[in-house]
């Protein structure tokens, strides 16, 4: 398997990986996982006033999921979190050169980032 | 990145410089034809034939009992489809499901033909027992093919026993020794051993060379055509360059001088192994080749613990496709989940495997499991979370 730079250096050291501290304001989290594809991913976010002001993930799965959810988590912060599951996860897999073969890996994070978002959007 | 670490010895091996001297020899003075009858060719016969009883002495054979072939792989295929062809298509071959692909695969391409196979399950030891063995026999079983050592985790299969109830039946046993040379005693001249695959470059010997040793009485159907080489059973010139590197590397591979340092330095590698919490080792530890070490590392992804252990040259326990992981089939065969298989690794240490170089693999593979563990913190059940740390945030 081929991994392009900047998949390389988001596995090697993860911005955004982790998670938020337990009881903070505004917490919603959402996951999902494939046994199947062997994957898995949490996303934790901090909403306050329709803004995600702290976004973090963890995720047991290959490094190309662990780059694209780190790239996801960076690029929901600050962003409204009634756009949390419109998030382009189509932009990050060019960005990170992600192998088609990879993209059932890539739609559990969609499903993870929707899960989050499901109990807040429309509100 | 600190430099590469080698530690896949089982999958191929370097060349020791005594035979990168005797094969650079031979291809700088030696180029006859082994079969000519000058003087050029006399002289590459009689290099070919030196070579022979290296490789015949390293394994208790006689030196005509052994016919060279470009590797195992080509020998496993000779032996399968060479013994099975002279018995027909109502032939009946009894394998197990933990062999090498070059044994499977050719089981395969029989059955297609309509040879009856019949695959003896490991068990959670990757031991595959005599008794299952015996109960797998026919009255139509023309061959038994199992591995001395098992490739992945090194577990050493009860040839005697296999080997004797296999004679006791007048059934020949094909053994599949690529991995024992060097490492396990092999003495096929006082065994109930009819055919055992051998190759060099597990051994600090060239890739390109392997050999079929065939007990007398055994009969082969050739599967390569072309030439009377190799007492017309197996056709083409003889690389003689790559024969003499197996001569030696076969000559300098001795298991009783070398075993128990390779043994020392997978035992040091366990130890500090096992110092990661839920690690667990492959394979029965009292019936174990001194080379090898496989290691389940519950919690982390078999592709990213691969990558974040790129220094480090070891092999997966699973060939890792990209969507849809296949697991090692004799990971699985004992009784691994997917998903713990993927998260395996296979170390296997060599001739210059250092002690350092243990130190420092051991380091690595504790830093980066346990960074991968923190990684997927929260993961469920049927990712190996029993064995995770508690989570935190890891910027």
């Amino acid at each position: 398997m081929e991994y392009t730079p900047e998949v390389v250096r988001r596995f090697d050291s993860p911005p955004r990986a982790g998670e938020l501290q337990a009881g903070l304001p505004g917490l919603v989290s959402g996951e999902a996982e494939d046994r199947t594809l062997q994957v898995w991913v949490r996303f934790q976010l901090q909403v306050i006033d329709g803004v995600v002001r702290a976004a973090r993930f963890a995720a047991f799965g290959c490094p190309h999921t662990v780059a694209a959810a780190s790239r996801a988590a960076e690029r929901l912060e600050g962003g409204l979190v009634s756009n949390v599951a419109r998030l382009d996860m189509r932009a990050i897999e060019l960005e990170l050169g992600v192998p088609v073969e990879k993209r059932g890996k890539l739609l559990r994070i969609e499903d993870a980032l929707a899960a989050c978002a499901a109990p807040r959007t429309g509100k | 990145m600190s430099a590469e670490i080698y530690l896949d010895y089982a999958a191929t091996s370097p060349l020791d410089p005594a035979v990168t001297a005797a094969m650079s020899d031979c291809l700088a003075r030696e180029f006859g034809n082994p079969s000519s009858q000058h003087p050029a060719g006399k002289r590459a016969r009689a290099l070919v034939e030196t070579a022979r009883a290296e490789v015949a002495a390293r394994v208790g054979a006689a030196p005509e009992r052994i016919f060279f072939t470009s590797g195992a792989t080509e020998a496993n295929n000779l032996a399968l489809k060479g013994a099975l062809a002279r018995r027909g298509e109502r032939a009946h071959l009894v394998t197990s499901t933990i062999e090498h692909r070059s044994v499977l695969d050719a089981a395969r391409a029989l059955e297609e033909g309509g040879v009856a196979v019949t695959y003896v399950p490991a068990d959670a030891l990757g031991r595959v027992a005599p008794d299952d063995v015996a109960r797998a026999l026919r009255a139509d079983t023309a061959l038994v093919s199992i591995m001395h050592v098992n490739n992945e985790t090194g577990v050493v299969q009860d040839i005697a026993a296999i080997g004797a109830l296999c004679r006791a039946r007048g059934i020949p046993l094909h053994v599949d020794a690529a991995q024992s040379v060097g490492k396990v005693p092999l003495d096929l001249g006082a065994s109930a051993v009819a055919l055992c695959s051998l190759t060099a470059h597990k051994v600090c010997g060239p890739k390109g060379v392997g050999a079929l040793y065939v007990a007398a009485g055994v009969s082969l159907a050739p599967q390569m055509h072309g030439g009377e080489q190799e007492h017309g059973l197996r056709a083409g010139t003889l690389a003689t360059h790559q024969v003499v590197g197996m001569g030696k590397a076969y000559a300098l591979a001795d298991a009783a001088r070398e075993g128990p340092r390779l043994a020392a330095l997978r035992d040091a590698l366990w130890r500090r192994l096992a110092a990661i919490p839920g690690a667990r080792p492959n394979g029965d530890p009292d019936r174990r080749a001194p080379h090898v070490l496989n290691v389940t590392f519950p919690g982390v992804e078999g592709e990213s613990l691969r990558l974040a252990l790129r220094d480090l040259a070891v092999s997966a326990g699973s060939a890792c496709a990209a969507d849809s992981p296949e697991a090692s089939h004799v990971l699985t065969g004992m009784g691994l989940t997917d998903v713990l298989a993927a998260s395996s690794l296979r170390f296997s240490v060599g001739r210059f495997t250092t002690e350092a170089e243990i130190d420092r693999a051991a380091e690595r593979v504790a830093a980066e499991v346990g960074r991968l563990r923190a990684l997927g913190a929260g993961a469920p059940e049927w990712c190996g979370a029993e064995a995770l740390p508690r989570s935190k945030d890891l910027r």
